[in-house]
């Protein structure tokens, strides 16, 4: 019986603690649930926020009628402890009250900044790339424009290819596009040497490469020199020898090197005259040619014979005479005018000092063509106190040059 | 026969060939050089009184000073110089002038006499191996041996350079003290170098935009003396000033001489809006030049005359414009970013100097008078209002610095954007305006 109880009570009260616990889930849940809602933010937006307005719109209205009381406010501290309540408010207070008085002092400055000076804001720094722009890009290396005219001709060899494959026999067809090209070139330089030499020429070698590709591309440009290439590269180095017996008859010529390079064409033509060995009235002809051409050279008839100066040597010229082409103290119109100056060089690459002289100027008046000039002037004369670096087997090349000073891209603009 | 006819066309061909071949002279184009000071040698001008030792050492600093503060000249230092001049007719020895190269070589004496210093000089072209001009003779009172040494740097300068020099000048500027919020404004001049500062106004009122008139003996300026800004007009000479006449009501600022002298223009602000006036110096009714709602200010005679460059908003922001000098439809010539300011025509004719704000930076430019080749010589934090040396050369300027504790001084440049330089002498200063050359 006992048994049966205790099962009664046990079982009663596990059913009562399970509906009690299923009931609390039922009914427990909804109940609680609005609670956690309460505490949650509700709380924290609403007290704290308002009090803070409430402080913030009590203070911020505050300060404005504060300055004008501020003034009062240091003699009732004095007084009255009081005051130290109200403490915070002044606080607030002390900044606008110092800038209400500097205000007045700036109102009248303004008016300054405003009439001499736009409002200056203070920032960034981009524009210095502009200032370097203008004086980087003249530096610029375009010379080497006035070097590149001779090249131009260069893309010309691109037809040379065509003509070089194309078999020597086959001239029929390609002949007439070609002699219309060629024979313009040639008949005038070969009918003359044609009776005499040409003839086992032709058989030898028709030089492909060089008739062909060299011709073309040179002849367009240097057709007085097509001649004198042929007969002037060797003969330099043999005139030297020649040149103490010719001189020691004229006794004419004040230098020495001078006179042993005027020989030294005389020389180059020998070559040439052994060519036509063959008849005596030729040489004889050659000869009085040679003797002639000799006693001409003395002044600017004479011509210049061998290899021209090429233009790696011209740019060691101008590399030379520029380093020491000082512009710095000329005037803005004399960086704007061109002086073309003139100077006979002596064969040790040494210019003349004597014989400097302007030829022409454009772009100024003349008083700044003669600042200019002097600044030309003076670079050949310092940078050539050592002597130019001029090829001596060239001499007759540049015996007399020919300086432009062009401050195109040295000038203030 | 018919061999020697060969024979002698062969002969021809020979002897004119070459001829044809004649390429004349080698021939280069020298496109780029070097640009460095010119190195000068200064020996110290010998004394040819007893009592012109002293004289003869300033003068001769002073001269250096001109010809090289330039940055286009280099002195030669004394303790380099082969060849001793113990008398003005001392043959030169260009050999050894050579030898230190030196391109140029100055010689010079001076004397006392009769309370009055004489100097004379000679210029030495020394790569041409002979004198440049002839020697020149100048006297002055001993006070003003200053400007005898600064009239000897213009001609060596002018001989040298083929322009005019512009050492024997003054600057106007305001001259200003304290701090930045109390800072006290006068009016001052001084050579162009700070030497010889004097003040022709007080601090009692706020002065600013001084403008020597053509002769130099002039200064034109704005102060607030009346609480207003006014234009007035000082005589340098009794430092005596008067404002020029009025419209009640209205503002009167920014005023500059005409190249003549004989009148003045300047900005009148009425009712908000600003507009260009210019009125005879001597008094008379004013003529109004622009009519526009937006504001014209800072005009800057052409130095012939015949036209005016002011700055103006009326596009917008702040540009330059440039219109006949009795007025008309301006033309803009300003086109770069930024806003353009305070320009001023050069004394040559061919440049408008500028002051130019962009970025945060502010510049002093060029640029010719058709807005082209615009040019920025200088950036700072605060450069503006420019003004030209007399030979157009050199533009002098207020630069600031930044921060509380920022100061304004004079700064020069040369227009190729080089030499820039601060003006010491002068210490804290702003406004300048470069006077002619001195009579």
């Amino acid at each position: 019986m006992p048994m049966e109880r205790a099962d009664r009570i046990g079982t009663g009260v596990s059913a009562a603690l399970h509906l009690g616990v299923i009931a609390w889930a039922i009914f427990g849940g909804a109940w609680i649930k609005p609670k956690p809602t309460d505490p949650v933010t509700m709380t924290e937006v609403s007290v704290m926020s308002e009090a803070d307005f409430a402080a913030m719109m009590a203070a911020a209205p505050k300060a404005t009628p504060q300055t004008s009381e501020a003034p009062a406010q240091p003699q009732a501290a004095a007084e009255t402890a009081p005051t130290p309540e109200v403490t915070p408010e002044p606080e607030v207070t002390p900044e606008p009250v110092p800038q209400a008085p500097a205000e007045p002092a700036p109102e009248t400055a303004p008016d300054l900044t405003e009439l001499t000076q736009p409002t200056p804001p203070a920032e960034v720094t981009e524009v210095p790339p502009e200032m370097l722009q203008p004086e980087i890009v003249p530096p610029v290396e375009v010379p080497q424009d006035t070097t590149s005219p001779d090249f131009s001709p260069r893309p010309r060899p691109k037809p040379a290819p065509r003509v070089a494959p194309t078999p020597a026999e086959a001239p029929a067809p390609d002949a007439k596009v070609s002699e219309t090209a060629v024979a313009e070139t040639r008949p005038e330089e070969a009918p003359e040497p044609a009776p005499v030499v040409e003839p086992p020429k032709e058989e030898a070698a028709p030089p492909e490469a060089t008739t062909e590709i060299v011709t073309e591309a040179m002849e367009t440009e240097d057709k007085p020199q097509t001649s004198a290439p042929l007969s002037t590269p060797r003969p330099r180095s043999k005139p030297a020898k020649p040149a103490p017996e010719k001189p020691a008859e004229k006794t004419e010529t004040t230098s020495a090197k001078p006179a042993s390079d005027k020989p030294a064409k005389p020389a180059a033509a020998k070559p040439a005259a052994t060519k036509p060995a063959a008849g005596d009235a030729v040489n004889d002809a050659l000869a009085e040619a040679m003797a002639g051409e000799t006693e001409g050279t003395g002044g600017t008839g004479r011509a210049p014979s061998g290899p021209p100066v090429t233009a790696g040597e011209k740019e060691a010229l101008i590399v030379d005479v520029k380093a020491c082409w000082n512009v710095g103290a000329l005037s803005s119109e004399a960086l704007r005018t061109t002086v073309t100056v003139r100077v006979a060089m002596n064969p040790d690459g040494k210019p003349d000092i004597k014989t400097i002289k302007m030829v022409g100027f454009e772009g100024g008046s003349e008083a700044a063509a003669k600042q200019a000039y002097e600044a030309g002037r003076r670079a050949i004369v310092r940078c050539g106190s050592d002597g130019f670096p001029l090829p001596s087997e060239k001499y007759d090349h540049w015996r007399e040059i020919e300086i432009v000073f062009n401050p195109e891209k040295m000038r203030m603009k | 026969m018919l061999r020697i006819v060969l024979a002698a066309l062969a002969a021809v061909s020979l002897t004119s060939a070459p001829v044809l071949a004649q390429q004349g002279p080698l021939r280069i184009e020298i496109t780029d050089g070097v640009i460095e000071p010119l190195p000068y040698a200064l020996p110290g001008f010998v004394a040819e009184t007893a009592d012109a030792g002293k004289m003869a050492a300033d003068i001769t600093s002073v001269i250096a000073a001109d010809l090289s503060g330039t940055g286009l000249f280099r002195e030669i230092p004394q303790s380099a110089h082969i060849q001793r001049f113990a008398s003005f007719e001392t043959p030169v020895s260009y050999a050894d002038w050579q030898a230190i190269n030196a391109q140029a070589l100055i010689v010079g004496g001076v004397a006392m006499s009769g309370g009055k210093v004489v100097v004379k000089f000679r210029l030495f072209d020394i790569y041409s191996g002979q004198q440049l001009g002839e020697g020149q003779q100048l006297a002055a009172s001993a006070a003003s041996w200053r400007r005898l040494a600064h009239k000897v740097a213009d001609v060596i300068y002018s001989r040298i350079t083929g322009e005019s020099g512009y050492f024997d000048s003054r600057v106007v500027f305001v001259s200003e003290s304290g701090p930045k919020n109390a800072r006290a404004k006068r009016l001052a001049l001084a050579d162009y170098d700070g030497a010889g500062l004097q003040f022709l106004t007080d601090s009692s009122t706020i002065v600013f935009a001084p403008r020597f008139s053509p002769t130099g003996d002039k200064v034109i300026y704005t102060t607030y003396e009346t609480g207003f800004p006014r234009i007035k007009l000082l005589d340098i000479a009794n430092v005596r000033a008067s404002l020029l006449p009025e419209v009640p009501g209205t503002m009167t600022f920014a005023p500059r001489f005409s190249p003549d002298g004989q009148w003045v223009v300047y900005s009148l602000e009425q009712g908000g809006n600003t507009d260009l006036y210019k009125m005879p110096v001597n008094g008379g009714a004013p003529v109004r030049l622009t009519n526009s709602p937006a504001i014209e200010t800072a005009p800057s005679f052409s130095p012939d005359g015949a036209r005016i460059v002011f700055e103006s908003d009326r596009s917008g922001t702040q540009q330059l414009y440039i219109m006949p000098a009795s007025g008309g439809e301006p033309t803009r010539i300003s086109f770069g970013e930024g806003r353009y300011g305070t320009p001023v025509w050069s004394p040559r004719g061919d440049l408008v100097a500028f002051t130019k704000q962009h970025a945060g930076r502010f510049h002093i430019g060029v640029m010719r008078t058709d807005g082209s080749e615009e040019r920025l010589l200088t950036s700072s934090f605060l450069d503006e209002g420019p003004t030209w040396s007399p030979n157009g050369r050199v533009i002098m300027f207020t630069r600031q610095s930044a921060g509380a504790e920022a100061v304004s001084n004079l700064y020069s440049v040369d227009i190729s954007g080089r030499n820039l330089k601060k003006v010491d002498a002068v210490g804290q200063a702003s406004d300048p305006a470069w006077s002619p050359l001195l009579p």
